[in-house]
């Protein structure tokens, strides 16, 4: 079978024009117009469900679409027709979910309809329908009782009396006489539920802050004991970021004692991180460093910043394989060389036109690892200009020499290799220096840059080492 | 067996198929210099795993050696970084970039600091480790005074995980340890060059080999003794 179009235009019908099997824009039109946003609802009924519980499940349930809806105390929404693809069909999608209540220690009754309350009232009458053709949504829903719909109990006994026990044959009685005898509202119940008219439902909106406090079984100072009293809490994070798409820059811990105040530990991230895993084992190393005045009683757990995570793009190569990136290990180096030596544990190296040598470099934040343009890389290093003209360790300060008869001295005489350069600069700074630099050796073969100060008392000085 | 054989030529070219130094094929990297790279058990540094540096002295030639090998690795189209780990002095960057580094791929790890001997857990050791095993450096250099054998080998491990050349510059008494790195050479300075002493190779010849650096004088006199 020959796909028919393969890019599919969303506004603009010119894009039509560049797909590879060209279509008449007539159909394309029409097909447009006949995909308007058709709904499916998949509604789940939670029997013996903690209502508290409804929420959490909410958000987790978010990671299968973004439109969720609760039907208290024991009911959930999820429009799906947009993720069906996501998940292998209904049948993928009914595993997925059923597991993830199953997490909840609840076993859902499934449903799916193309509007939300059809799917809710199948759900709880507990038949697992899966109705995707709207033109059979009314005979399917016929045979249902009508206490599904949960309407009063006065109500469904007068319908009792009068022989109308299923959704069908309420569906069946005149819209003037039911609307006069059961009210308008529940007229309007029928209209949604077979989707004569369109039902709003709330959607559920996730916290936008994660806060997690945990209350331990006893006090607690051992730092590995407190990591693992931490994990759960590090799980659910990561779960709550993996719902929402975020990632997270600062994370707060406190530690809650019984008579100082509470101990911060905040991390603080280079990119934003969503893997509740790794933000455990950064948060370990931080916490190796901390030093608690007193045993812990409880946790609480903070992360106030989230920022969109952007989905890791993996390459084809292996790192350090021709043609592989390196940026994924990049940037987890960089945390954990943060998080236990300090902010500034990775320093990059820039050089700087000045002459005198301490100002001559520069520490830089950490050089991305972004990949070269290949023209670019391949050049082959040129010949160095003068090799030998700078040392390649310089030391942070100027070491003080011992000289005698004027030439300095160093575990022995210091030999001069090489003509003095003169470095006089930095009158504008009130750093000014005046010397004359020269390349030594030391009586056992290493190579020192030494330098004589020009002004009065000419003392030598270390100052690098051509290693 | 003739070795002449096409056949047989065809088959021990198979990577899986290790022959020492008979093997033509170069797997090391290259040193730049062409002398080394013959001494070396594969033609060059070995492009994973840990090479010892034995000095007796801080600052013998043992950087200058080393410096082609780092400019070649800076300069690749993938190129990883180049890690400094805890250096006993400031890298400096100017010398640096005349020798052919790229600086945007070198970085230095600079908050470790030695810890007292009462703890047991150094903090330039674990960068050492870290940094070796993440995968994200084609080299790493690091200068340690007391490490012990089972140290060596976490770190000879690491480098393997991380496919990276760990270089460890260590005292020359420590030649007397056992280790597991691949390589051990010794250096001493030379006038306007290097002695070179192949202390363990895989089924590398051992011997010393003396190394002048491009462009100096064997004996340069000096200017003001």
């Amino acid at each position: 079978m020959r796909p028919q179009l393969l890019i599919h235009p969303v506004s603009d019908t010119a894009d039509a024009s560049s797909a590879p099997a060209p279509v008449p824009l007539r159909s394309v039109r029409r097909r447009l117009q006949a995909s308007p946003a058709r709904e499916l609802w998949a509604g789940l009924h939670l029997s013996g469900f903690d209502p508290r519980g409804l929420e959490p499940l909410a958000s987790r349930a978010q990671r299968f679409t973004p439109r969720v809806s609760l039907a208290p105390p024991d009911g959930l929404l999820l429009e799906v027709a947009g993720s069906l693809h996501l998940f292998g069909g209904l049948a993928g999608l009914e595993r997925e979910l059923t597991g993830e209540c199953l997490r909840f220690q609840v076993r859902p009754v499934l449903a799916f309809a193309p509007t939300p309350l059809a799917a809710l009232t199948a759900a709880r009458a507990g038949r697992a329908l899966h109705i995707t053709d709207p033109a059979q949504l009314v005979s399917q829903l016929a045979p249902l009782p009508i206490s599904a719909l949960r309407w009063p109990e006065e109500t469904r006994a007068r319908l009792a009396r009068a022989g109308v026990r299923t959704l069908g044959a309420v569906l069946r009685l005149p819209r003037a006489g039911f609307a006069r005898r059961f009210g308008v509202a529940q007229l309007a119940m029928l209209d949604a539920l077979i989707g004569r008219t369109r039902e709003v439902r709330p959607l559920h909106e996730p916290p936008v802050r994660f806060r997690r406090r945990q209350e331990l079984d006893s006090e607690l100072s051992d730092h590995q004991r407190l990591l693992a009293a931490l994990t759960p809490s590090f799980d659910a994070l990561g779960a709550f970021l993996t719902a929402r798409q975020r990632g997270v820059a600062e994370l707060e811990c406190r530690f809650v004692h019984r008579n100082v105040p509470a101990t911060h530990c905040v991390l603080t991230l280079a990119a934003p991180c969503s893997d509740g895993k790794q933000l455990l084992a950064l948060f370990a190393e931080r916490l190796n460093a901390l030093q608690l005045p007193e045993p812990v009683r409880a946790l609480e757990l903070r992360a106030d910043q989230l920022p969109p995570q952007r989905s890791p793009c993996r390459g084809l190569w292996q790192a350090g394989e021709l043609g592989g990136e390196a940026g994924a290990g990049s940037e987890e180096l960089i945390e954990r060389l943060r998080a236990r030596l300090g902010p500034d544990a990775l320093q990059g190296l820039e050089a700087w036109a000045e002459h005198r040598p301490e100002c001559a470099w520069r520490a830089t934040r950490p050089p991305p690892l972004a990949p070269r343009r290949p023209p670019a890389a391949r050049a082959m290093p040129e010949t160095p200009e003068e090799p030998a003209a700078r040392p390649l360790w310089l030391l942070p300060q100027p070491q003080l020499l011992d000289s005698q008869a004027g030439l300095p001295r160093r575990r022995g005489a210091l030999r001069l290799l090489s003509e003095p350069e003169r470095i006089e600069s930095g009158w504008w700074d009130g750093e000014e220096v005046a010397r004359d630099y020269y390349s030594a050796m030391d009586r056992y073969g290493v190579r020192l840059w030494v330098f004589r100060e020009r002004a009065a008392p000419h003392r030598w000085f270390l100052h690098g080492v051509f290693g | 067996m003739a070795v002449g054989d096409p056949k047989i030529t065809r088959l021990l070219e198979h990577p899986a198929i290790w022959r020492g130094r008979s093997a033509a094929r170069r797997t090391g990297l290259s040193t730049g210099f062409a002398a080394l790279d013959a001494h070396l058990p594969d033609r060059g540094w070995p492009r994973t795993g840990l090479t010892e540096i034995l000095v007796s002295r801080f600052g013998s030639g043992e950087l200058t050696v080393l410096m082609p090998a780092l400019a070649m690795l800076t300069r690749a189209v993938a190129a990883r970084w180049c890690v400094w780990v805890a250096p006993p002095f400031v890298p400096f960057a100017p010398a640096l970039a005349a020798r052919g580094v790229l600086l945007d791929r070198v970085a230095v790890v600079a908050g470790a600091r030695p810890s007292d001997p009462r703890t047991t857990a150094d903090p330039c050791l674990w960068a050492f480790e870290q940094t070796l095993g993440s995968g994200a450096c084609d080299a790493v250099l690091g200068w340690m005074r007391r490490v012990r054998s089972r140290d060596i080998r976490r770190l000879q491990l690491a480098a393997e995980r991380g496919r990276t050349l760990g270089v460890l510059f260590r005292p020359r008494t420590a030649a007397r340890e056992a280790s597991m790195a691949v390589l051990r050479l010794g250096v001493e300075p030379l006038p306007g060059g290097v002695r070179l002493t192949l202390l363990k190779g895989r089924s590398a010849q051992r011997g010393v080999l003396d190394l002048r650096w491009a462009g100096s004088v064997p004996d340069p006199g000096g200017c003001g003794s």
